[in-house]
């Protein structure tokens, strides 16, 4: 394998020679994500500025050779694994936070920027950026815009594409466009709205224009305990159901919360089928009265062992078990396996049974730490990958419980992404002419197919479903 | 010869992706037509073979209540949704000028909305699935029914606004929202200053409106105390919600909409022909300009609006009156990668000639 030498060349010629890796050994660190399947890509690129990332992209237009643009590689379903070879951009080093406007209240950023750093530089001016993946730490807003990326805190703010004002993209032939800016109701398509999230099929991202807002004057967080996951479920549908849409609704099941409480000591009831997480923020008078009215609701539906955090470290320290969970559940076993499928809110007890079921028959412990607030899923089976012939069983373990989610109105993904491990699924939700429609998109913008090969569309020659395969499960359902 | 429209009205989706495919296949122009209230945007048609009106797909396919999830066919008007939605103590946040009679459908083709836009964003943010039926006869969708969801491409956001130049909307799925537990609006005659204050208090308001007149209309929603308490340090004198309600008829026969940066938005509205009628949303970017002056002045206006980053899109005119100022301005500069998109899903250019800028 490898790039002939002439490409090679040409590649060092625009970025530099050291920027250019291609030794085997050096490959190999590019070669996964934060998902299972891992494949080589034939060299990395290290892009520094827009230039070098139109220039890659024309070298690899004219070659016809992939390209996979790549940010922390957190992503968790493949989307940065270059499957089909060819050149993964890394734009890293694309990492100046370029303008803080605190008047207009946005951003722009480079790729590489990583999204809690821009909350926290941002927040020396009183503004915060509200996405907020668990890997916020290490994942970078190119990621994020690429894989319109979720967060606990997307509940009330919303996710990714509710917040990129515009971009600055270079498309698969190497031209370099502005799509959106922060004038509303701008003339036109939408190019920057169905660009967020095309998993860098379409375009690789070179700036990013975010809106920040004001960091809200008082915080409340709080923690309830519950007997089981369906009382749980039963109180997240309460409290929304009263009309409150908290910033933060998020669950942990008995699993998860002894893993955290081991490793974080955050005082996690461990006794507790279920926790719930929830943060409501606005005036001392709205958290007041919001804490207050949601407190009532989850006694009533069987919370117990109530507590708020009393200071900020306290508040961090609950947040630091939520989002450093899934790291904790190392404890468990080695590896996991997490999906990320989405339910209508008051499927989850249902699908949360399912996948309980599906755990048990294959002999596989799973965790679930979610966001159930946007019944966004995510159960995570826990194996090690050392134990022969896990992976098989792990595999179909999580298509069962993916097809379980479809079989409830459920879609594949809430945050993740489509990439590579869960297109052969896509035509459980979407149709044929469904699927026609998004690649006539894929075509106009990468006519050659060489942004990010493999990604989202089904490609049978490479994985096949092993569950019956009804298609447009959407049309069947009459949801239309 | 004297040319004669057909005029279309299906009752199913089925049906209406049939007659777009038969238009089509003979290469006849079809426009699409809701509510007709948002009838006056883009320019006027180069051609018109047939009429394809979606007034008879007015059903509420789903409303979970438990999910906040709606799903209604697109010829449905807002406030027959509303309606069902009210039964729940629900709504979608969207109060659109030019009231009432709008097409759920028209409203996602043409992108109107207004002041609540504020607070809950526009349909582009809580859309979470459509169908669209295409020139070729199929129908296809995006998204689903929940309220997050990456899998594929947003089809969502490539049709809103598009004015039907890809494909007419059949049905859409909402993420509904919950009536606030208290909603209060006040009003003060301080203008731009008056605006300023009520924006910058501690709990930002949901809609606020700035007049011609120098009136400002401000609406709170929320918690019961932060509301009373934000209200009472105002001071202003509170008013009843049917201010709204005709605020929301608004539609001048000369209408012009500037959307700019927010920061841009006071000196080019400051900057509108002496004694001009206008309302505002500072908080969102966007003014109103009932035109009463020549089109001279318009193009004026226009030029200093795109300089600013901006637009003026024309939202109603005469005829004359519109082609001599053209209804949507300079063209974008991605106009050819929106031209290819357009090309892949109507190649024969049947879907509203002339109207949208590709």
């Amino acid at each position: 394998m490898g790039l002939p030498n002439q490409v090679a060349e040409e590649l060092r010629r625009i970025v530099g020679r050291a920027a250019v890796i291609d030794s085997a050994n050096d490959l190999r660190i590019f070669e996964r994500d934060g998902s299972i399947e891992g494949a080589m890509p034939d060299a990395v690129v290290l892009a520094s500025t827009t230039e070098h990332v139109a220039g890659v992209i024309k070298v690899a237009a004219k070659h016809k050779i992939p390209v996979v643009p790549r940010g922390a590689g957190t992503g968790l379903s493949g989307g940065a694994v270059t499957i089909r070879g060819g050149i993964a951009l890394q734009v890293t080093r694309m990492r100046r936070i370029l303008n803080i406007d605190p008047v207009a209240q946005t951003a722009i950023v480079e790729p590489g920027v990583v999204n809690q750093e821009l909350s926290l530089v941002a927040a020396q001016q009183g503004l915060f950026y509200a996405p907020d993946p668990s890997s916020q730490k290490a994942c970078t807003i190119g990621g994020n815009a690429a894989e319109n990326s979720g967060g606990p805190h997307c509940l009330y703010y919303g996710v990714t594409t509710n917040h990129v004002l515009g971009m600055e993209i270079v498309l698969a032939d190497g031209s370099v466009h502005w799509v959106s800016g922060d004038a509303p109701d701008r003339v036109g398509l939408d190019l920057c709205g169905v660009l967020v999230g095309s998993e860098g099929t379409l375009c690789a991202i070179t700036k990013i224009k975010v809106r920040l807002l004001r960091i809200p004057p008082s915080i409340a967080t709080m923690l309830a305990a519950f007997p089981s996951i369906e009382t749980a479920s039963q109180a997240v549908s309460a409290v929304i159901g009263h009309g409150i849409v908290p910033a933060a609704l998020e669950m942990m099941d008995n699993v998860t919360v002894g893993a955290v409480e081991a490793h974080y000591h955050a005082g996690y009831p461990t006794d507790a089928g279920a926790v719930l997480l929830v943060e409501v923020d606005g005036t001392a008078e709205t958290t007041r009265e919001l804490t207050a009215a949601i407190g009532k609701i989850l006694t009533e539906n069987h919370g117990y062992a109530m507590r708020e955090a009393q200071t900020p470290a306290e508040r961090e320290l609950l947040w630091a078990g939520r989002k450093g969970a899934i790291g904790a559940l190392g404890r468990i076993k080695p590896n996991y396996y997490l999906h990320d499928g989405v339910v209508p809110r008051s499927r989850l007890p249902q699908v949360l049974s399912a996948v309980g079921e599906i755990g048990e028959h294959y002999k596989l412990p799973v965790a679930n730490v979610f966001h159930a607030g946007d019944g966004n899923l995510h159960p995570n089976i826990l194996f090690d990958m050392r134990d022969r012939d896990v992976m098989q069983q792990v595999e179909s373990a999580g298509e069962e419980m993916l097809r379980a989610v479809v079989e409830m109105g459920g879609a594949l993904s809430g945050e993740h992404g489509i990439g590579l491990e869960k297109s052969a699924f896509m035509p459980w939700i979407y149709s044929e002419d469904d699927l026609g429609a998004m690649h006539r998109v894929k075509d106009v913008f990468d006519p050659n197919g060489i942004l990010n090969p493999g990604k989202i569309f089904p490609d049978p020659s490479r994985k096949a479903v092993h569950l019956a395969g009804r298609t447009g499960l959407a049309i069947e359902a009459k949801w239309w | 010869m004297v040319s004669t429209v057909a005029v279309a009205k299906p009752s199913t989706a089925d049906e209406l992706a049939r007659r777009l495919h038969d238009a089509a296949s003979q290469k006849l122009a079809v426009v699409p037509v809701g509510g007709g209230r948002a009838s006056g945007m883009g320019g006027a048609p180069e051609r018109l073979d047939v009429e394809l009106h979606t007034t008879r797909l007015d059903r509420v396919i789903e409303h979970s209540q438990a999910d906040m999830v709606v799903s209604v066919e697109a010829g449905i008007t807002l406030e027959a949704l509303q309606h069902e939605l009210a039964k729940s103590a629900q709504f979608l946040p969207l109060d659109p000028f030019s009231s009432p009679g709008h097409t759920i459908g028209g409203l996602l083709a043409t992108g109107w909305t207004g002041p609540l836009r504020l607070r809950f964003g526009s349909p582009r943010d809580f859309l979470i699935g459509i169908r669209v039926a295409l020139p070729d006869g199929t129908l296809a969708s995006g998204g689903g029914r929940v309220v997050k969801n990456v899998s594929g491409y947003d089809m969502m956001k490539l049709h809103y606004g598009a004015l039907g130049s890809l494909g007419v909307i059949v049905a859409a799925s909402f993420k509904v929202f919950p009536k606030p537990l208290r909603d209060v609006t006040v009003s003060s005659e301080g203008g731009w200053d008056a605006a300023d204050q009520a924006l910058t208090m501690p709990v930002a308001p949901s809609a606020l409106e700035i007049f011609s007149d120098g009136r400002v209309l401000a609406r709170y929603t929320g918690s019961g105390d932060a509301v009373d308490r934000v209200v009472r340090d105002l001071g202003w004198p509170v008013e009843d919600h049917s201010i709204w309600e005709r605020h929301s008829g608004r539609a001048p026969a000369r209408w012009a909409r500037i959307a700019a940066p927010r920061s841009a938005l006071r000196g080019l509205v400051e900057g509108l022909p002496r004694g001009a009628g206008w309302w505002a949303s500072p908080g969102i970017g966007v003014a109103h300009w009932a035109i009463a002056s020549d089109t001279p002045s318009v193009k004026e206006v226009r030029a200093r609006t795109e300089t600013a980053g901006g637009s003026l899109v024309m939202m109603a005119a005469p005829d004359d009156f519109m082609r001599d100022v053209g209804a949507w301005g300079t063209p974008p500069p991605t106009i050819d990668i929106m031209r290819r998109l357009k090309h892949a899903f109507d190649p024969d250019h049947v879907l509203n000639p002339g109207r949208f800028v590709v």
